[in-house]
């Protein structure tokens, strides 16, 4: 696009045209405040924050939806600027309860920080009191409308992103108020609590149940990781307090999920309740008895030595490529399993899902697995009317957004539509793999991806795990858990019938069912390595809390030592 | 506001289809939410939820959007509506002139309060503020015929001949 020529506070820039006053205030280098603007949604306009004064316009524009246009003069800190901005904020101070020093968000909130960059000392209209009923209906987060300024990021990114569409409006002007759905309580509605809406709004109006009054922003430390919870491998930024990770944010400079997460790589690890490994714990019986460190790893190492080549080592997705390299360095020539094996014939990346015009997903429930290759999925539907198929019966989170639903007989139906799109797309997990694999030989414009549990499916995979566990006899048979909750019972009916089971593990459950000895495991929390995300990059887990549980590096250390 | 809880038997009442045939005329338009609406409303005289269900499943707005749209425009109920619409003003000049005691008369008569609609969807009695008829005050609109100068007994009068 040509450039067009600007001045802003008396510097003259070309920025290219279509770009909104704010962008070319940024290009400039210029700061302009905002509020309801977000970088990864469209601007709104709607709180008039960023109010600059355009020469030749009547009244004052928003910076951020006002496009610029050549010769334009613009000016951001003039007196008249600063006073309707001040304006502003009297008015929104004054709409409901801004009562700071009684909010969570006191000291990391937006709204605040402007109040005190604009010196707000006192309430020149009406002092609010809280009207509305807080409505704590949500599991991992609280929604009082009293703090919230109606600059709608959380509606935005609910439709934009996530593609939910949950989030909306209800009546107008100062009686506006957030709702879901027909205005139900939010945890009666739609919601899949993936928490985007919880990490955007800029004031105490969402709050985190977990992290609540755990430490202001300047009290916290980020450090940047990723989510072990599923292949998609989401960048994290985990925010630290004293040590302790009090919650997971979603990174937005991260792919393959640009700043969202699902409640598994968000909420989940704040909301654990299984009781964790801090000791080697020893089966007597029906009891268990915490290990001395040298009794535990000395029984390990008498079983193993005695079992020879007979060691079966299985591993979950909780686990890195340096524990996955370590494991067979330590355990050469044994075999190595995964729960399941991750499917290597998959065409698309998680871009091509931003781009697809029909997408096919075979007989898997994206509201369930893989939840942020899910959201592509409803915001290409609702927000590029791309068409969805399902195959497969049964429930299925994502119906509402299908446009047609088929059985697995119906493939030729499927393979018909796909071969009139211009992108085709079909997702699948291991059950449609088979299907998906049809599909996509029939159709030269398809592309395939295809999911498997496990977080570091891929990287196990470079790493020798390649074969699917089935139970396969063993004197000594090893999991590698990490914090994996998701346990198939057949996995479990399989290790029952194992003669030794050692398992690594964050927590006690589910192993305590099938282990003779469970050793402990740090978590993705505590661990840094390498795990493989989607699209097949690597990417760095960083450990953002120090434990005294020893690595898998060390554990193995110990058992070798013992051996010897 | 609040969506009425629709009763078991009128959700089995719901009869989608002059709604499936206002969707079918409208297929081609994208975006044409307002009309939709619009003809919903006149189909059925409010808005029922199962109506928004339908109308969101059809044109891909999300139900918050529907709803947002029907509480942002005051030309739309989501509650079902009386057969006869009373409407009392309380605008300045009837206010004066007495409106209170004609409100206060009819929630009592009627044993609901004003915006509300009694059980058996007889009667819905609304307060408005000034229909510009200031010299007929106290005043108000019943069933769209304008009664001035009106007194508690004359409103209860009126309200007792409706069937
Ligand atoms: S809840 Fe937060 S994000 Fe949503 S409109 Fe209110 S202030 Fe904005
Ligand atoms: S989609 Fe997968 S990687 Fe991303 S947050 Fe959810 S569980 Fe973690
Ligand atoms: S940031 Fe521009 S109007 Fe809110
Ligand atoms: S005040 Fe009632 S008609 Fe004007």
């Amino acid at each position: 696009m040509p450039d067009v020529h600007v001045t802003i506070d008396g510097t003259e820039i070309a920025v290219p045209s279509g770009s909104t006053v704010l962008e070319a205030a940024r290009i400039a280098g210029i700061e302009v405040d905002t509020l309801c603007d977000h970088p990864a949604i469209e601007p709104i306009g709607a709180c008039r924050i960023c109010l600059v004064e355009v020469e030749k316009q009547r009244a004052l524009q928003p910076a951020c939806t006002f496009p610029v246009s050549d010769g334009m003069v613009v000016h951001t800190r003039s007196e008249k600027v600063v006073g309707a901005r001040k304006f502003v904020l009297q008015l929104l101070f004054s709409e409901r309860n801004h009562f700071c020093m009684f909010c969570q968000m006191s000291g990391s909130c937006e709204l605040q920080n402007l109040a005190y960059k604009y010196e707000l000392d006192h309430w020149q209209f009406n002092r609010p009191m809280p009207t509305y009923a807080v409505d704590a209906s949500r599991e991992y987060f609280v929604m009082d409308h009293n703090r919230c300024i109606l600059c709608r990021r959380c509606i935005r990114v609910c439709d934009e992103l996530v593609g939910n569409g949950t989030l909306g409006l209800k009546n107008r002007g100062a009686d506006a108020v957030i709702i879901a759905d027909l205005d139900v309580p939010f945890g009666e509605s739609s919601c899949i609590s993936c928490g985007t809406c919880l990490q955007v709004c800029p004031t105490g109006a969402l709050m985190d149940r977990a992290s609540a009054y755990m430490g202001a922003s300047d009290q916290v430390e980020r450090v940047k990781s990723r989510c072990m919870g599923c292949p998609v491998g989401c960048g994290t930024e985990l925010v630290v307090r004293d040590g302790q990770v009090i919650r997971v944010e979603g990174d937005w400079d991260a792919e393959p999920n640009k700043g969202l997460l699902c409640v598994v790589g968000r909420f989940d690890p704040q909301h654990e309740v299984r009781e964790r490994v801090r000791k080697p714990l020893v089966r007597q019986g029906d009891a268990w008895s915490i290990a001395d460190g040298e009794a535990a790893y000395g029984l390990v190492a008498e079983k193993v030595a005695a079992a020879g080549d007979s060691v079966a080592t299985v591993a979950s997705g909780f686990v890195t490529l340096e524990e996955a390299q370590a494991l067979g360095s330590a355990v050469r020539g044994r075999k190595f399993y995964m729960y399941d094996l991750p499917q290597t014939d998959r065409t698309a990346t998680m871009a091509d899902l931003d781009e697809a015009d029909l997408f096919i997903v075979t007989e898997m429930d994206l509201s369930l697995d893989f939840q942020v290759a899910g959201m592509a999925v409803k915001r290409g539907v609702r927000k590029r009317g791309a068409r969805l198929i399902l195959v497969g019966e049964g429930e299925n989170g994502l119906a509402d957004w299908a446009s047609m639903r088929v059985g697995r007989a119906d493939l030729a139906k499927v393979i018909a539509m796909a071969k009139s799109a211009e992108r085709p797309v079909v997702v699948s997990g291991p059950a449609g793999l088979a299907a998906a694999r049809e599909i996509v030989s029939a159709v030269p414009a398809a592309s395939l991806a295809s999911f498997a549990p496990g977080g570091n499916g891929r990287g196990l995979c470079d790493a020798g795990f390649g074969q699917t566990y089935a139970g396969d006899a063993a004197k000594v048979t090893v999991v590698v858990a990490g914090e994996t909750s998701q346990v198939e019972p057949g996995l479990l009916d399989a290790l029952k019938k194992q003669e030794f089971v050692v398992v690594v593990a964050s927590y006690r459950e589910p192993w305590d069912q099938v282990a003779d000895v469970i050793l402990p495991m740090p978590t993705a929390f505590e661990k840094s390595g390498t795990t493989v995300c989607a699209d097949g990059q690597a990417g760095q887990v960083v450990a953002a809390m120090s434990t005294r549980v020893p690595t898998l590096e060390a554990t193995i250390g110990m058992v070798a030592e013992a051996i010897r | 506001m609040v969506l009425e809880q629709t009763k078991t038997e009128d959700r089995a009442a719901f009869d989608e289809g002059p709604l499936e045939e206002i969707l079918d005329s409208f297929s081609a338009q994208e975006g044409a939410v307002i009309p939709i609406l619009q003809r919903a409303q006149q189909a059925y005289g409010y808005l029922p939820e199962e109506a928004l269900r339908m109308i969101s499943k059809r044109t891909g707005f999300s139900l918050a959007q529907l709803y947002g749209v029907a509480t942002f425009y005051s030309q739309f109920y989501l509650q079902r509506r009386g057969r006869h619409v009373i409407n009392i003003c309380d605008g300045t000049a009837c206010h004066v002139k007495g409106a209170p005691r004609l409100v206060t008369t009819l929630e009592e008569e009627l044993g609901i309060k004003a915006g509300e609609t009694s059980p058996d969807y007889r009667v819905t009695l609304e307060v408005v503020y000034c229909l510009g008829s200031c010299a007929l005050a106290p005043m108000a609109v019943i069933d769209g015929q304008v009664y001035g100068r009106l007194v508690p007994e004359k409103v209860l009068k009126l309200v007792r001949e409706l069937d």
